[in-house]
């Protein structure tokens, strides 16, 4: 199966079922400004982990919330990657979603649509930000509506990795739903693959290993091509 | 000294910015020559950046947009190259109609344009050691009612 090779071990992801733990992921077309955003939220508290086999980057981030300590993983991915197949296991447990596009440019925020249906293949419910970046470039797009999140009723922003426009905020709310979604999580397709991996385990306890899951990633990655 | 900017152009030896401006006191026409100083053929686009804020030529160039310095500073240093005038600007518009859509651009091309990208970004940037500095500045921009309709929606496709 093509997708191996940028298989990430479920193994690797079982942390984020425990309840400090929580991933969000970055969406967005090439250049729209996915990573500057990261790093201007993150400054220099944090440890960038290069998963170059995988094409994607992992920020480890450690808050308090509620007096509770939390980590959160955000997962940082190429916009071109997308045009090499993204594999599914990016999606896999995210809680939130932070899905940026370009004032600058059109093409980014038309792209936003099939961004978001990819996004709802995998996971439907989770909560989903929409970010317009580098308004520094021209704080006249502040003064419009965009309809795409309104259409989608999700929240969105006016925001600069450049000047620090309400980036913070962002990233804040975004891990605050984040912990709601996974305290409140009713997500259908969570609990299917959450007794997918119980199923697994005990298949492989039986018969030494079966090909449930595998049968299961090669129809999302039909889903996706289709 | 109120400036009224008339044409920006370029001179190749040595590597200048030339401002054609009137002064609006005088009326009178003038030219101003900026030489790029250090200038070589390695030279990145950034280098537009810094003329339009040259502490001295800097306000003489407020009317000038980064963009058409930045594209100026390219015929500049594909002079260097060797490039004439028109195959500069040739070049440069072909990498522009590639602007739009940067996902299947290959590393190198995609590299190029985010340095350009990188100009802008430089400019409005604000470090950490700014005495102005917010980590978590945050800005309503609050949705009234004359909001105008962005006119990428009004295009063919819906969401
Ligand atoms: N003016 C301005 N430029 C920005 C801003 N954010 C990013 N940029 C520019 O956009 C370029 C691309 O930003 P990246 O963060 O690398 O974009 P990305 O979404 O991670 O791109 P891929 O990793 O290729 O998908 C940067 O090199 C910056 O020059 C911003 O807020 N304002
Ligand atoms: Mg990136």
């Amino acid at each position: 199966m093509a997708g191996d090779v940028k298989r990430i071990p479920d193994s690797e992801q079982e942390k984020y079922d425990s309840d400090e733990q929580v991933k969000i992921i970055c969406l967005g077309d090439s250049a729209v400004g996915k990573s500057k955003l990261m790093e201007r939220f993150l400054m220099d508290g944090y440890r960038p982990q290069q998963l170059s086999t995988y094409a994607l980057t992992l920020y480890k981030y450690n808050t308090t919330i509620n007096g509770k300590p939390v980590l959160v993983d955000f997962w940082d991915t190429a916009g071109q990657e997308r045009f090499q197949s993204m594999h599914p296991s990016y999606y896999h447990k995210a809680h939130a979603c932070v899905m940026v596009f370009d004032v600058q440019r059109k093409i980014t925020y038309k792209n936003l649509s099939s961004w978001y249906k990819e996004l709802r293949e995998y996971r439907p419910e989770i909560p989903c930000l929409v970010v317009a970046n580098k308004i520094d470039a021209d704080m006249r797009v502040t003064q419009k509506s965009f309809n795409f999140a309104k259409k989608q009723g999700l929240p969105f922003y006016f925001v600069s990795a450049a000047d620090g426009t309400n980036v913070v905020k962002v990233f804040k709310d975004a891990i605050n739903m984040a912990l709601s979604y996974k305290k409140n999580s009713s997500d259908f397709m969570d609990v299917v693959m959450r007794e997918l991996e119980n199923f697994d385990l005990e298949a492989k306890e039986d018969s030494g290993g079966d090909d449930e899951e595998e049968e299961e990633e090669e129809e999302e990655e039909e889903g996706k091509a289709a | 000294m109120p400036i009224i900017a008339k044409q920006c152009g370029i001179k190749f030896d040595p590597p200048s910015v030339v401002l054609i401006y009137e002064n609006e006191h005088t009326n009178k026409l003038r030219k101003r020559v900026m030489p790029v100083r250090s200038f070589s053929q390695f030279s990145d686009c950034s280098r537009a950046a810094e003329t339009k804020h040259h502490p001295r030529h800097g306000r003489y160039l407020d009317s000038v947009s980064l963009e058409q310095l930045v594209r100026l500073h390219t015929v500049l240093r594909d002079h260097l190259r060797g490039l004439s005038v028109e195959a500069s600007l040739r070049e440069q518009h072909r990498a522009q109609a590639h602007e739009e859509d940067l996902n299947k651009l290959g590393d190198e091309e995609l590299n190029r344009c985010k340095a350009q990208m990188d100009v802008l970004f430089e400019v409005n940037r604000r470090h950490k050691d700014d005495p102005d500095f917010v980590y978590d500045l945050e800005v309503e921009f609050p949705e009234n009612s004359v909001r105008e309709t962005c006119s990428w929606d009004q295009s063919d496709e819906e969401f």
